[in-house]
C-alpha cells in the first residue's frame, strides 16, 4: 500500500465516523513522495529529525505527525529554502524514502479526541473524567504542589512549569492539549495544557485571582508532553482499519534539557 | 476643576494680591501626558494596539507607574504611590485586544475594572511603539541586565566571554530572577561565545536568518512548533545551537524598567515609578 492510499483509508474511515473532510486543513502531505510504498507508519506529536531518524531505522517510512515538519503551522518552506536545516532535513527524507503527512485537523474532530484521551491517559485520570462537563477532571482533592510533583513524576517532566501557590486546594482541572490550554475562569481549580502565550493569558489571569482573593492554578506540560501521548491513541485508531501495516508510535518526547 | 486647581485658583489672588493675576495654570492632564509620549515617539501607527485601556484621561496626572504587566497587585501599589496612570506592555484584559470577550461577567475581570474605577487609575498600553524602537530597547536592556557590552552588528547578536550554555543559564537565571520559566535545549556543556537576544515573541524567520551567527538564542516566548524543534533539528543535522527560554514576561521586563527612566526624561518633577513583574512559573519537579 502507498501512502497516498493509506491517507484515502484514513478518509473514508473518517467519512465512515461522520467527521467531513476538510477543503481547508493543514493535514495534508508535507515531505516524500506519496506513492512510495510503505512497509510502517510511525505516530509522532512531531516529526522532528530525530523521530524521523528512529521511524527510518525501524522501518517505519511512513511518518504521520501531529505537529509541523517545519516549524510553522502551514508548513511554509520558502523562507527555509537555503536553510541548512531544512536541507539536511529534506535529504534524509529523500535518501531514506520517508513520506510525512500530518494529521491534526482532523485528529481533534475525533470523539473522543485522542489528543485529549491520550493525555488523560499518560496522567492517570482517564476515570477521573466529569460524565457531563468535556475537559474537566475530578481529581482526588490535593494541592497545587503535589498534583504538579505527581505529573512531573509521572511523564519524567524536566520543563513542566506551574503558576499559582503550591499550598492551594485543587479537586477540578480542566485539561486542554496542545496550545488548547482553557481559558482558567472560576468553575475548575486548574488548567492544564501543553503551551500558552504569556500575553493577556492564563498566568495573567491567574495573578489577578490571587490577588482578589480566588486562587486558581495552572500547569503547562509544554505541546510534546501533552500531545505526543495522543498520537499513541491515534496509532491505535490507524489499526483498527488498517490491519496489514504495522503502526509504531514513536515519542517526540519532551524537547527541554 | 480637581481639588488640586481648586485650591491653587482659590488660594492664587491672594498670593498676588497686589500684581497682575497670572493665567490659571492648569495641571497637566493623563491624555496630555500621554500625547507628550507619543511626540517623543513620533509617528504614530494607524493600526495599534496601544492606546487607553481603561479609566478617563482627562484627569489631571498625578504619577506615572510602568509596568510588563498591570496585574490588580500592580494596580493597587501604583495606586499607593500615588500614580494615577499605569503604563502596561502586556494586556490588562487578558487579550491581545483587551476585549473581555467570554469574561465580560467573570468576577475577577468584574473586580479589576471596579478597582479601576474606584481608584480612579488610568491604564494605557505601550507595546508596538515602544518595541520597534531602534535599537530594541528590550534588547539593549536585557544585555545590560547581563552586562553584555559588545553587540556584533545591529542583529541583535552579542559576543559574550567564552562560557559553557551552563554557566550561560546559570548567570541568566540570577540576573533576570528566573524561577520555573527557565527553560533550554542544548548539553550544558556546550561553548557559547555569541548570543542572539530575541525577547518577547521570538519568531521563526528572524531566528533562522540570525541564529546562523549565534550560537546560542535567548528567547522570550518561542513556539514549541517553531523555534523550539528548529534548535533541536539544528543539532540533529550537526550544527552546534542550543536555546535559553526565559517567557515572555521576564524577557520584557527589563525593557519595562528602562522605559520608565525613558518616561522620567518625559516627565521632570513627576513621580514615575516602575513596577516589577517576576517570573510567574515554578518548575514541577522542584
Amino acid at each position: 500500500m502507498t501512502a497516498r492510499e493509506i491517507v484515502t483509508r484514513i478518509q473514508q474511515q473518517l467519512a465512515s465516523q461522520k467527521i467531513t473532510w476538510r477543503t481547508e486543513t493543514v493535514d495534508t502531505f508535507k515531505a516524500g513522495d506519496p506513492d512510495t510504498p510503505i512497509a510502517g507508519i510511525a505516530t509522532t506529536g512531531m516529526a522532528t529529525f530525530s523521530v524521523l531518524k528512529r521511524a527510518a531505522k525501524a522501518k517505519r517510512n511512513f511518518v504521520i505527525t501531529h505537529e509541523p515538519t517545519f516549524y510553522n503551522h502551514q508548513d511554509q518552506t520558502a523562507a527555509l529554502a537555503e536553510d541548512p536545516t531544512y536541507e539536511a532535513k529534506q535529504r534524509f527524507i529523500k535518501e531514506h524514502q520517508l513520506v510525512v503527512w500530518r494529521f491534526h485537523d482532523h485528529a481533534h474532530a475525533l470523539r473522543p479526541d485522542p489528543l485529549v484521551a491520550g493525555s488523560a491517559r499518560a496522567l492517570g485520570w482517564t476515570a477521573y473524567a466529569s460524565a457531563t462537563e468535556p475537559r474537566i477532571y475530578n481529581v482526588p482533592p490535593t494541592t497545587l504542589g503535589a498534583l504538579a510533583a505527581g505529573i512531573a513524576r509521572r511523564l519524567n517532566g524536566r520543563a513542566i512549569r506551574v503558576a499559582g501557590d503550591p499550598a492551594m486546594k485543587v479537586a477540578r482541572v480542566a485539561l486542554g492539549p496542545g496550545y488548547g490550554v482553557p481559558p482558567l475562569t472560576t468553575a475548575f481549580d486548574v488548567a492544564v495544557g501543553g503551551e500558552a502565550s504569556e500575553s493577556g493569558g492564563n498566568s495573567e489571569y491567574l495573578a489577578d485571582a490571587a490577588a482578589a482573593g480566588q486562587p486558581k492554578g495552572v500547569i503547562l506540560l509544554g505541546h510534546m508532553l501533552s500531545e505526543d501521548f495522543g498520537m499513541f491513541e491515534a496509532g491505535e485508531w490507524l489499526r483498527g482499519f488498517l490491519p496489514d501495516v504495522p503502526v509504531e508510535w514513536i515519542s517526540a518526547g519532551e524537547p527541554f534539557s | 476643576m480637581t481639588r488640586r486647581t481648586f485650591v491653587q485658583a482659590a488660594t492664587a489672588p491672594i498670593l498676588v494680591a497686589h500684581q497682575q493675576a497670572p493665567p490659571p495654570q492648569v495641571d497637566l492632564t493623563v491624555a496630555h501626558f500621554v500625547d507628550r509620549i507619543r511626540a517623543a515617539v513620533g509617528a504614530w501607527r494607524e493600526k495599534t494596539i496601544d492606546g487607553f485601556k481603561a479609566g478617563d484621561p482627562s484627569v489631571a496626572l498625578t504619577g506615572v507607574a510602568v509596568t510588563v504587566a498591570a496585574r490588580l497587585e500592580n494596580l493597587r501599589r501604583a495606586a499607593a504611590a500615588g500614580c494615577n496612570l499605569v503604563i502596561t506592555q502586556e494586556p490588562v484584559f487578558y487579550g491581545a485586544n483587551d476585549e473581555p470577550g467570554n469574561r465580560a461577567s467573570d468576577p475577577v475581570y468584574l473586580a479589576k475594572t471596579a478597582y479601576i474605577e474606584q481608584a480612579k487609575l488610568v491604564v494605557w498600553r505601550f507595546a508596538d511603539h515602544w518595541n520597534t524602537r531602534q535599537p530594541d530597547p528590550r534588547v539593549v536592556a536585557i544585555a545590560d541586565a547581563l552586562s553584555w557590552k559588545e553587540a556584533s552588528g545591529n542583529d541583535n547578536i552579542y559576543r559574550i566571554p567564552e562560557t559553557s550554555l551552563s554557566s550561560l543559564i546559570a548567570h541568566v537565571t540570577k540576573q533576570l530572577g528566573l524561577r520555573g520559566g527557565m527553560r533550554s535545549v542544548g548539553p550544558p556543556d556546550m561553548r557559547v561565545r555569541t548570543v542572539l537576544v530575541s525577547p518577547g515573541t521570538t519568531d521563526l524567520t528572524s531566528t533562522v536568518a540570525r541564529l546562523k551567527g549565534a550560537d546560542v538564542v535567548l528567547a522570550g516566548e518561542p513556539r514549541e512548533w517553531e523555534v523550539v524543534p528548529y534548535v533541536l533539528d539544528a543539532r540533529e543535522a550537526g550544527a552546534a545551537k542550543g536555546l535559553i527560554s526565559v517567557g515572555r514576561i521576564v524577557s520584557e521586563e527589563p525593557g519595562m524598567r528602562a522605559c520608565a527612566a525613558w518616561i522620567r526624561t518625559l516627565a521632570p518633577g513627576l513621580r514615575v515609578e516602575a513596577l516589577p513583574v517576576s517570573d510567574p512559573f515554578w518548575n514541577a519537579a522542584s
